[in-house]
């Protein structure tokens, strides 16, 4: 014990920080002088990452740590891996990389890196998608391209009543998926294929004569003209296999379309998250090249009032 | 049938004789207490009859029906007693003794079976019913120690909360830099908290060396709890185009294009100008879903301290469970003590485990709200008059 107080003490010393009684360190005078950093390095919202890192460090839910930190203090080796974690997001490590999981909806997933991480408006798009079925009584659903498994995880966490099929062609993501599924105790009702989506062969053979009542789907639809302006944290970190949507940025949707002809049950319904000037453009698609397949429903928009979401319909 | 009923005379007689004895209002000896059952039997079967679609009735009814039940269970054992005349006369010795045993049987069991009667009889003390309350905890004379035990007395009462599995949410707060608390308000919604809560309204004092304090003196500083109930009718409507949904991100393209988290969530009332925020969750719907439960918190609180709630407040100040002024508990670190000064033998020791909010706070509440309910059910008898003529006519009908 003193000689693990002194080591502390030693390092605080070298650090010119001030230690309290006990030899550890209080986490306000940690932070002294990181606020700055992050901002130079082109982090916003700096208070909140360093409450993420502060309450992982600690091992403490983010929802019980006060946001003035008030009492709380690190040991050294905690202190240490404070400062790793910070070093790594002045990098622009995503800072659901570094800390290892994410809240999504009503519930915390794994994530890993090379896996696309869930975003904010997802969570509108599900929301959304639950509005719609939450009144069912049996829903099959189908999501094409599940990444960690935010969306049909988090849809089964809340209705009891749906069953979900997902693939996923990513080796990683698919493994994800299956342990978030196995730790929120969804297993039961989730399965998950590392199938690669192409023309001649949308799903796996064991799938090919089931039908659905839901498809879901998250394509990839960044264009690829915009790759130059995306974010450090998504150009070096994410997948990008996750995110390009090739010249129009329709590339992978156009195959989920193809997708929902021949697997959705009549009536049955797709909703797809997209860009924000896809649900005009994918209107026009139905029209054109659908007639008598599948018909476009309406299209939403997400919490920043931009039109993302369409819904389209199995004729 | 003659022999039955001559029976039950004797045994209303040895009954009466029972009665003088006691002058305890709440002892089933009391021929008040009696009387008032058997009006509350009458009561209850009269509605039984007439209750039909009536939903106050019914309520009434359900409220009733375990003082009935206890009552009536409790004649079909007083029954089964022999009574001692009986005894007198039994000639045979071993027939006698064995009437004895069954009487002492019956006895135990007529004692316990009264035990829940007044149990049940007492519930009936509880006149009001919320469907949600709002509690404060705020500082009171005594600068920083006296909002650091503020802090304390919040972290009692919300494990007291997670205690009792209640579900509530706090909707403004507070806090110093040195750890204490200015003050905090949370609703909590669960139908029996007003019951359990309300004696908790008052100034709680505590008595220590504060860890402010250099030269080692006792302080004595205080906090006070507010409870105001919620009544059923009082409602807020929070419709979608009412509100201004904010959050962080302003501009640029969102999606897959970036990763940010902005998590933080900020929503405005358009009809009164009320702003909340929520940044407490990592997920943004979750901090949605927190400020808009903050604001209806706030909107209910807001409508509560508008005139008509006033009076209602100050009715149940009149009521004496709602003082805000009374000094109802005191805290004493140096002697390891907690005293209720409303009750004989308020004193408990162990003030650290008290402060965890368990099963001793849980304790001391049962004890002030039994303490309660008994002198209400006495005030309630003492008021009562046997409603002759009614029970007359419900008789007849």
């Amino acid at each position: 014990m003193f000689k693990f107080t002194t080591r502390t003490l030693r390092l605080a010393l070298k650090r010119n920080y001030t230690t309290s009684a006990s030899g550890n360190l209080p986490v306000t005078n940690a932070l002294k002088g990181w606020r700055e950093k992050l901002k130079d390095a082109g982090v916003e919202d700096t208070d909140f990452n360093l409450k993420c890192i502060v309450s992982h460090v600690l091992k403490k839910k983010f929802n019980t740590v006060p946001d003035d930190f008030a009492q709380l203090e690190f040991n050294s080796s905690q202190l240490s891996d404070f400062e790793r974690f910070l070093e790594a997001r002045c990098a622009r490590m995503p800072l659901q990389h570094i800390i290892g999981e994410w809240d999504f909806m009503d519930i915390t997933l794994k994530t890993a890196p090379t896996v696309f991480i869930p975003r904010p408006e997802t969570e509108e798009f599900v929301r959304l998608v639950i509005e719609n079925y939450k009144n069912d009584k049996q829903v099959n659903m189908l999501e094409v391209g599940c990444g960690s498994g935010a969306m049909s995880l988090s849809i089964l966490h809340r209705l009891p009543f749906v069953d979900a099929i997902a693939i996923e062609r990513s080796k990683a993501a698919t493994a994800l998926a299956w342990e978030n599924a196995k730790l929120l105790g969804l297993q039961e009702r989730f399965k998950v294929y590392n199938h690669t989506m192409e023309e001649d062969k949308y799903m796996p053979d064991e799938l090919k004569d089931k039908k659905y009542d839901l498809i879901i789907s998250n394509p990839p639809y960044v264009k690829t003209e915009e790759f130059q302006f995306l974010h450090p944290e998504v150009v070096v970190y994410e997948n990008l296999n996750a995110l390009d949507g090739g010249s129009d940025g329709l590339r992978v949707a156009r195959l989920v379309f193809e997708l929902a002809c021949r697997y959705l049950r009549s009536g049955g319904k797709l909703w797809l998250e997209l860009g924000n000037e896809h649900p005009p453009l994918v209107k026009t698609i139905m029209n054109l090249k659908y007639q008598g397949r599948l018909k476009f429903v309406d299209s939403y928009y997400d919490q920043y009032k931009r039109e993302r979401f369409v819904q389209i319909e199995k004729v | 049938m003659f022999l039955r009923h001559l029976r039950n005379i004797r045994l209303h007689g040895f009954s009466r004789r029972w009665a003088s004895s006691s002058s305890d209002p709440l002892s089933i000896r009391n021929e008040k207490l009696q009387s008032y059952l058997e009006s509350l039997r009458q009561e209850y079967y009269a509605l039984r009859v007439n209750a039909a679609g009536n939903s106050k009735s019914y309520a009434r009814l359900s409220q009733l029906e375990g003082v009935v039940n206890a009552l009536e269970q409790r004649r079909v054992l007083e029954r089964n007693l022999t009574s001692q005349k009986d005894l007198e006369q039994e000639k045979d010795e071993d027939m006698r003794q064995l009437m004895e045993e069954e009487n002492q049987v019956y006895t135990d069991l007529l004692a316990k079976q009264e035990q829940t009667m007044l149990q049940e009889l007492l519930t009936l003390a509880d006149d009001e019913v919320y469907p949600s309350l709002l509690f404060g905890v705020n500082s009171g004379a005594g600068g920083q120690e006296a909002m650091l035990f503020a802090q304390e007395l919040y972290e009692m009462y919300t494990s007291y909360f997670e205690h009792m599995d209640w579900d509530y949410e706090e909707f403004a707060r507070e806090t110093t830099d040195i750890g204490g608390l200015r003050h905090a308000n949370i609703l909590i919604n669960d139908q029996d908290a007003y019951n359990w809560l309300r004696y908790e309204a008052g100034v709680h004092r505590v008595q220590r060396v504060p860890a402010t304090e250099k030269s080692g003196r006792i302080h004595t500083s205080t906090a006070s709890i507010t409870v105001i109930p919620k009544p059923a009718d009082v409602q807020v409507h929070t419709a979608e185009k009412d509100l201004r949904i904010e959050t962080k991100r302003a501009s640029g393209a969102g999606g897959q294009h970036v990763n940010t988290t902005d998590s933080a969530v900020r929503i405005v009332h358009l009809p009164t100008g009320l702003a909340v925020e929520a940044q407490s969750e990592r997920s943004q719907l979750k901090n949605r879903e927190v400020a808009l439960k903050r604001l209806q918190a706030r909107l209910v609180q807001q409508q509560l301290e508008s005139s008509e709630a006033t009076h209602l407040a100050t009715k149940k100040a009149q009521q004496g469970s709602l003082n805000r002024n009374e000094k109802i508990r005191t805290y004493n670190f140096v002697q390891d003590r907690i005293t209720d000064h409303r009750i004989q033998n308020g004193t408990l020791h162990n003030l650290n485990g008290f402060l965890q909010g368990g099963e001793q706070l849980s304790g001391l509440i049962e004890k002030l709200q039994l303490e309660q309910r008994k002198a209400r059910l006495v005030e309630m008898l003492e008021a009562w008059q046997p409603p002759k003529e009614d029970v007359a006519n419900s008789q007849k009908s």
